[in-house]
């Protein structure tokens, strides 16, 4: 009897777990992404990277659902993506279930010629004019532009002006000055500047720029030259002086370690802005990367997102007209997305005129500092490009190698990924 | 899909012939032998259609793309021959990646056999409350990486004073010290293995527990009458008995170090620049940043196959000095 | 699969009530033994105290140079913040990691028994081919092989999908030579029987072969689930939209992301590993002689 029940049970097992597995395939196949909103006849996918400013999100939703409400075929599902958003907006590339419209951060022209992005040159209509120079450059790839840019983010170092009072430390106005501070500003608890966990990921490209080097121009890779040589070399003695805030909880992107009070001296960028001043008051300034003292220029970088079609969806005149509709048309909305939550410099010249917030204190010194000095990474600064500098950094401030030969080997690399990007 | 189907095609052509001298009903023995057939086939057909789709068409189709110029594409066509191979060994971060996982698995792999013995051993003479200890040590085999990855990352092994082993460190005078990004001395090896040692060191002494069990009385009865104790009975007696278990766990642990991603991933990773500025690179996360990060998916593939020919090769190796991998037939 | 357990016939595997036979104590002292044993136990439990009191903490008390053992106040509100974050997706991981283990665990192991007995105890000319498709896919190491993988999954639409999560997992060779080996050992005897009662071959496995096999079924079944829940570099490069995340990723993103919420971080590690400990708790004898098992037949 009870070998018979058993035989019953596990027939019903398996029989059961098959059903499951039809039941989730079919599931599945039906619906790989899901949601969306009922009734419209297209639903366009879009992609945002996680934007770490309470309320980002909201307002990324409350725009597509004004779109929405403007065309209302087309519906849209915002798709909020945190941790490595290259790595899995690449992979998603590559399916059905692509976005229709995402945002880079380093906007890489080898997107464009791969024919994965679509051009938008009747998208910016007569507001092309509006759009700053380097916006627009930034993301024109043989004479079409490849992309709208959402925001300028301005990235520069900040310090906290009572402590370096107190340390008797001005504003440091070249390397040589930043490297004494730092040292100056370490304790046994404390460490004097804080540049990125590594060390290493945001300060070579920053050294290498603000020693008269070059990261990529005209197609060639610049970080093997002596200059850039020099600049890790220069690095390396940061590194050396034990005065640089490593392996904290919290990347450079965010505040947390400058408005904690746990590092007198960070790189971070403008939209932390708004964090930093609710915790800090006045009580803190703005400086660009420091120049070498010989024939070095001071450094800021213009980072910021754009905004692309996937151009092997099918649904790219929606896409265009969605990307048209809010990142070139909707000033209100651009001037709410880069004031209202983070602080971001909107690429439109009139808007970004009309943006108060930027027109004062703090934010304006950061606002000039990026016209005067600003630089946005070559437009051939995908990983592969990147990776190889960051890797042979990395290995020269530890001591791992002969610089030299360290960055002339990853400049060589990166050449050859460049040359497939151009070509 | 193919692969599967040339496969039992060609067994069935195979089978025809065999069942016909035989016997002396030839058509009765044809019937059975094509129930055998029937039934054999649709109780193996999921995981031979299974294994040939995922591994047979998928290594045949990635060979393939590594020979191929494959960006922000996996479709084949753009064939390039062997640049792909060319360009990998000329690239000293695949070179060095494979050097340093090496060098991963001669750290991690002694430390966790001898921990693992070790624990083994004492457990083994553990009278009361057994089961509660070798639960306390089996336990953290049911974390997986990313937690443990997590708990060193930001809590353990984290850079501020207040971090768990700067604050260990700080009772004996030392420095508070960025323990993943200290090269030298290369205190990140102490939070890698570390962190592996937490989570396997369990498993494996359940394998040892197990071939300690197997061991007869006898031999020790015998032993201690020739008046043999303590370490002369670990080194006469245990240890030539665990053999066979030792020989398992050596491999085991040198696989699962071989392929190591998980906990570099999730402790190196630094936002946009990625893990390129990690301490050490292991190729798995080489050949993710290939694929994923620079969208280059000829010349992954090219890395992937150079990876497992060397899996391959230095398991038959190991399989043919120890003997390990015959099954008992 | 606990239910109606038939009568377990020898996997080889230890059997955790036997006393070993134990050589005379006289290497360390006892109660050296002892308090050694005692630390490292603390030692290993130490990581899950800390989980939870990080996952209670307040966010800046996490940072603060002061320790603290224990918050005075413990915020629970970490726990449901965490299913609260549009941006997290934990509720619909977990439920996404439970349907992939739930079903990679069941179906993969009856597979592997399946296909075990039948290279077993099915004698048709060419079984050895298959034999040897099967153990050489063995040697080639599953990780090594994700991209080809990616490769076939992602041509065939499986990105961002559950089938694409779940069905290349399905297929373990090593299983199914451990089923193999344990279906060899199987006596003829109890087979005959069954062919006496007219049973055919399909029914000799389903109905006399595969009752016999449920404690090798329950422990490769319970390693299935926690290799299958614990996974991390396949769901990684497969399941990119946050529907498709499973709790590992939801995690690591977290972990890895623009801004972090430390406490929330470890109230999600908590959640993610609780059903796990709660399972190696109550089916540990098969969890056991599940690694056992599988360590020692390789």
């Amino acid at each position: 009897m009870s070998a018979r029940r058993t035989e019953l049970s596990r027939r019903g097992f398996l029989a059961g777990s098959l059903l499951f597995v039809a039941g989730a395939a079919t599931a599945c196949i039906s619906d790989p992404i899901g949601g969306g909103a009922k009734g419209a006849g297209t639903t366009l996918n879009v992609w945002y990277h996680a934007y770490g400013e309470a309320g980002t999100q909201q307002a990324v939703v409350r725009y597509a659902e004004s779109f929405t409400k403007a065309h209302p075929d087309i519906a849209v599902k915002v798709t909020w993506v945190p941790g490595d958003y290259a790595g899995k907006l690449n992979a998603s590339l590559l399916t059905d279930g692509a976005p229709d419209v995402f945002e880079v951060g380093d906007f890489s022209e080898g997107l464009a010629r791969r024919g994965q992005i679509a051009p938008l040159d009747d998208v910016y209509g007569p507001a092309k004019a509006s759009f700053n120079k380097t916006a627009l450059g930034y993301v024109t790839v043989d004479g079409k532009p490849y992309g709208v840019k959402m925001i300028d983010d301005v990235i520069m170092l900040h310090y906290r002006k009572s402590v370096l009072d107190k340390a008797g430390i001005a504003p440091p106005a070249d390397f040589a000055a930043l490297r004494a501070a730092a040292k100056a500003l370490t304790t046994k608890k404390a460490k004097g500047l804080f540049v990125s966990n590594d060390g290493v990921g945001e300060a070579a490209p920053a050294m290498v720029l603000s020693h008269g080097g070059e990261l990529v121009s005209g197609g060639e890779v610049g970080y093997g030259s002596p200059k850039a040589v020099e600049a890790i070399t220069a690095l390396k003695g940061l590194h050396d002086d034990r005065s640089l805030l490593l392996g904290f909880t919290t990347d450079w992107w965010d505040p947390s370690a400058f408005a904690q009070g746990v590092v007198p001296m960070q790189w971070c960028g403008l939209w932390a802005m708004p964090a930093i001043k609710t915790a800090l008051g006045d009580d803190f300034g703005v400086l660009p990367w420091p120049a070498s003292a010989a024939g070095g220029t001071p450094y800021v970088r213009v980072g910021g997102w754009v905004s692309c079609v996937n151009a092997k969806g099918r649904k790219v005149e929606a896409a265009k007209s969605f990307v048209r509709w809010l990142w070139v048309e909707q000033t209100d909305l651009q001037k709410d997305f880069a004031s209202a939550y983070g602080l971001h410099v909107p690429p439109r010249t009139d808007v970004a005129a009309a943006t108060g917030k930027l027109a004062e204190g703090t934010a304006k010194e950061a606002v000039a500092l990026a016209a005067r000095y600003g630089r946005s990474n070559p437009s051939t600064w995908d990983a592969s490009v990147s990776g190889p500098l960051v890797t042979a950094a990395a290995k020269a401030v530890r001591g791992q190698g002969d610089p030299a030969r360290l960055l002339a080997d990853a400049a060589r690399q990166a050449q050859t990924a460049v040359d497939e990007q151009l070509s | 899909m193919t692969t599967a189907s040339d496969t039992t095609a060609r067994a069935a052509r195979a089978g025809s012939p065999a069942a016909v001298p035989r016997g002396p009903a030839p058509a009765r023995k044809r019937r059975t032998d094509r129930r055998a057939w029937g039934a054999f086939l649709l109780l193996t057909a999921p995981v031979l259609i299974g294994l040939g789709v995922f591994k047979y068409v998928a290594i045949g189709w990635s060979l393939l793309l590594s020979f191929s110029e494959a960006e922000g594409t996996i479709a084949l066509g753009d064939w390039v021959g062997l640049d792909n191979y060319r360009r990998l060994f000329a690239d000293p971060a695949f070179g060095g990646s494979l050097v340093q996982i090496l060098l991963f698995t001669l750290a991690v792999v002694p430390v966790t056999f001898a921990s693992s013995l070790g624990l083994a051993l004492l457990v083994h003479r553990v009278r009361r409350g057994r089961a509660v200890v070798r639960t306390a040590f089996l336990i953290p085999t049911a974390v997986s990486y990313v937690v443990a990855s997590l708990l060193w990352k930001m809590s353990l092994f984290n850079g501020l004073p207040a971090g768990i082993a700067n604050t260990v460190g700080g009772w004996f005078g030392m420095e508070a010290v960025p323990w993943l990004q200290t090269t030298e001395p290369p205190l990140f090896w102490i939070a890698l293995i570390t962190l592996r040692l937490w989570l396997q060191v369990g498993f494996y002494m359940v394998l040892f527990l197990a071939g300690l069990q197997a061991v007869p009385k006898e031999l020790y009865e015998a032993a201690a009458l020739d008046g043999a104790t303590g370490w002369r009975l670990l080194r006469r007696i245990t240890l030539p008995m665990l053999r066979n278990t030792s020989v398992a766990v050596l491999m085991l642990q040198f696989i699962a170090a071989f392929q190591a991603f998980d906990e570099f991933y999730n402790l190196f990773y630094g936002g946009i620049s990625g893990t390129s500025s990690a301490p050490v690179q292991t190729p798995l996360l080489h050949l993710y940043n290939t694929a994923m990060g620079a969208q280059n998916y000829g010349l992954g593939s090219a890395g992937a196959f150079v990876l497992t020919a060397l899996i391959v090769l230095v398991t038959l190796a190991q399989g043919r000095i120890t003997g390990f991998g015959r099954g008992e037939e | 699969m606990k239910t109606n357990r038939p009568p377990r016939p020898a996997t080889g595997a230890p059997r955790p009530a036997v006393r070993a036979p134990r050589p005379p104590a006289r290497g360390l002292r006892p109660a050296v033994r002892g308090l050694s044993i005692g630390l490292l136990t603390l030692l290993f439990l130490a990581p899950f105290y800390l989980m939870l009191r990080n996952a209670l903490m307040e966010s800046a008390a996490l940072t603060s140079p002061e320790w603290t053992w224990w918050p005075d106040v413990m915020r629970w509100e970490n726990f449901t913040a965490l299913f609260d974050d549009p941006a997290l997706h934990m509720g619909q991981a977990l439920g996404n990691s439970l349907l992939i283990a739930g079903i990679t665990a069941p179906v993969s192991t009856l597979l592997a028994s399946a296909a075990g007995y039948a290279l077993a105890r099915i004698e048709v000319p060419g079984r050895g081919v298959v034999l040897a498709l099967v153990v050489a896919t063995l040697m080639i190491p599953g990780s090594a092989t994700f991209l080809p993988t990616f490769v076939v999954v992602g041509s065939m639409g499986g990105v961002n999908t559950l089938w694409g999560l779940i069905v290349p997992g399905l297929f373990n060779p090593f299983a199914v030579l451990l089923f193999r080996n344990f279906y060899l050992r199987l006596p003829r005897e109890i087979e005959e029987a069954g062919r006496l009662d007219g049973l055919g071959r399909l029914g000799l496995y389903g109905r006399i072969a595969l009752p016999t096999s449920g404690a090798m079924l329950a422990s490769l079944g319970a390693l299935s689930f926690i290799e299958s829940w614990n996974a991390f570099l396949w769901p990684l490069v497969i399941g990119q939209d946050p529907s498709a995340w499973t709790a590992q990723i939801a995690l690591s993103t977290f972990l890895t992301s623009q801004t972090i919420n430390l406490p929330g971080l470890f109230a999600g590690a908590v959640v993610t590993i609780a059903p796990l400990v709660a399972m190696f708790l109550i089916a540990q004898r098969y969890i056991v002689e599940g690694i056992a098992t599988s360590g020692l037949k390789g």
